[in-house]
């Protein structure tokens, strides 16, 4: 970090005019990527009369919750917020407990053929995603998992990137706290459970935000897997109301893409660090 | 003889079973991912060759076919249109969101930048906005009638454009809103990579009298450099996988997957089409083939490019 510092004494060296310029381009560019929010917000609040004025009022005459309530009328919309919350949190549980025990495991034991496996978990992550959804679909159906949440809740348990991410977060665990655990007479999976899951808690953290985002935000398996409305998650159901011509006002659609923007914009704003950190990781260690 | 002797031993005390299951606990803790990797990863990668070799559609019987949906493929106007869509695409995303990405990842990374948690948080907001989302803000910004940006365009003389459904106008589009959601993405990644320069080369640079501009070509370039590749590699793949942000843009439930001309239609639309739409299996499958074929080229090439010496 010091190193950081020096590296860039020349920013502050800069004359006020550069530094003005600097700043501006800042800003223009903070805008760029905050205007389709705020009009994602504002067309969601603002009377549906004001649509067809033009020039369309950037700043609405007044606020209304109508379109939230039309959008609860019209579709299940609240249904699919409830299905894509139970979904989110199972895979959440899932994956951050099959990652961490897999990624402690890669990180702290020893066992035979431990280099081979980690290289040939990693390689499947280069695999291409659309190469293996038909052959999916077909299992699934198979299975008789079509229209069920079982296709989007079981192989997303086998996360490499999870276990890879866990395992290098696990590498920082002092082996000494694990032998000491061992003569104790302490199990494996024991050690794994009372001595390693407390001192990793902030890496659990990131992932659960990572598998939650990713969850909650997924719609090409839900579209491809299920068929029955009464489990379409909230992104199912925002393409569902934008293509339907009686609710499909884009004053509702907004109103559904805010309500499901909602839980992940607050998720990072309240726990940024974790999850910059986390995206991060992965990528220098 | 003595063998069995020593393993009937070994399970029947109980520190020998505590030392059997420390040796077979790691394997147990790391096969939940082997055996759902086997049964929904390796399988279906297998199945899906088999299957692209067979003209399968849906609930017909399936008919071997041999490399025929290949030879259709190489063709099939939609595919070579599609494959030029995205090509397009991939290659107006992913020069300037690279750019981009590492001009503010240096802007971003200084110390004593006012605000830069601020302007970090930002950049970054639209990379957890789902991809749906992002299309249907853009869908709304871009309306011909009620958006934004052709009220903007009205203000100043511009007549209104049709950014949805002209074939000229499409393309661009969504590689704004590709840009708009996965800029801060790249920035992140190159913001990691910044960190782990020493400090110590830009201080000796500033003593042999290099100025900002020549330390950013000089040292955080080349530096760099294997970070840049790997921005320019996970774009390549997610150009080649794009589904969510056309889907969403060109309507695609209303039946034409690729809207007007299929000007919008790339790859992911077109294996999604295929195999979905029309359960013509067997050729969606030899399409995800030819276009993981495409992508491991283009990222070998990349690869051989990005890493040749620098003088």
């Amino acid at each position: 970090m010091i190193g950081v510092n020096t590296a860039h004494r020349s920013l502050a060296a800069r004359s006020w005019p550069a530094r003005l310029l600097l700043y501006l381009g800042l800003c223009v560019f903070a805008a760029a990527f905050l205007a389709p929010f705020y009009w994602m917000i504002i067309s969601a609040l603002r009377p549906q009369s004001e649509f067809y004025q033009i020039p369309i009022p950037v700043i609405p005459s007044h606020l209304t919750l109508q379109d939230f309530v039309l959008l609860f009328q019209r579709s299940e919309f609240g249904r699919g917020l409830l299905n894509s919350a139970f979904l989110a949190f199972v895979s959440v549980v899932l994956q951050v407990f099959f990652s961490s025990l897999a990624g402690y495991t890669f990180a702290k034991l020893t066992f035979r053929g431990k280099d081979v496996l980690f290289t040939a978990m990693l390689a499947t992550m280069m695999i291409p995603y659309m190469v293996t959804i038909i052959p999916n679909y077909i299992i699934m159906a198979h299975l008789g998992w079509i229209d069920t949440y079982w296709p989007l809740i079981i192989p997303g348990i086998a996360n490499a990137f999870g276990i890879f991410w866990m395992r290098q977060y696990c590498q920082s665990i002092p082996s000494e706290l694990l032998d000491a655990a061992r003569i104790d007479g302490a199990g494996e999976f024991m050690i794994y459970w009372r001595v390693v899951v407390p001192l990793i808690q902030p890496a659990l953290a990131s992932l659960a935000i990572f598998v939650f985002l990713s969850t909650w935000n997924d719609f090409l398996n839900p579209l491809v897997f299920l068929r029955n409305q009464d489990l379409f998650t909230v992104q199912l159901w925002l393409a569902v109301v934008s293509h339907e011509g009686n609710v499909g006002q884009p004053a509702i659609v907004m109103a559904g893409s805010v309500l499901a923007s909602i839980p992940v914009l607050l998720i990072f704003i309240f726990m940024q660090k974790r999850f910059v950190a986390g995206l991060t990781a992965g990528s220098i260690k | 003889m003595a063998l069995v002797a020593r393993a009937g031993s070994i399970t029947r005390s109980p520190r020998g079973a505590a030392r059997w299951w420390a040796k077979v606990a790691p394997y147990v803790f790391i096969s939940p991912f082997y055996l759902l990797f086997l049964a929904f990863g390796l399988l279906p990668i297998l199945f899906s060759l088999g299957v692209s070799l067979f003209n399968w559609q849906g609930v017909a019987q399936a008919q071997f076919t041999g490399l025929s949906n290949y030879g259709v493929l190489l063709t099939d106007p939609d595919f070579l249109t599609a494959l030029g869509n995205t090509v397009i695409v991939w290659l107006g995303s992913t020069v300037p969101m690279v750019f981009l990405a590492l001009a503010f990842a240096a802007v971003l990374n200084a110390q004593r930048l006012r605000l830069r948690g601020f302007f970090r948080t930002v950049y970054f907001l639209p990379v957890v906005t789902s991809l749906v989302v992002t299309g249907l803000i853009f869908s709304v910004l871009f309306d011909p009638s009620i958006g934004l940006v052709n009220d903007a365009l009205h203000a100043v003389g511009i007549a209104p454009i049709n950014f949805l459904s002209d074939p000229n106008w499409m393309k661009p589009t969504l590689i704004m809103a590709l840009l708009w959601r996965w800029t801060g993405n790249d920035m992140v990644i190159m913001l990691a990579g910044l960190q782990s320069i020493p400090g110590d080369i830009y201080e000796a640079a500033t003593v042999d009298g290099a100025t900002g501009r020549q330390a950013f070509w000089r040292i955080t370039v080349p530096l760099m450099r294997p970070i840049i590749l790997f921005d320019f590699i996970i774009s390549t793949i997610g150009a080649f996988n794009l589904f969510e942000e056309p889907y969403v843009l060109f309507g695609g439930s209303a039946g034409n997957i690729g809207g007007t001309q299929n000007a919008g239609l790339v790859t992911g639309t077109l294996i999604y089409q295929n195999s979905f739409v029309f359960f013509n299996f067997g050729y969606g499958a030899a399409i995800a083939w030819v276009v993981a074929f495409i992508i491991f080229v283009l990222s070998m090439l990349q690869l051989k490019l990005g890493n040749k010496p620098v003088d």
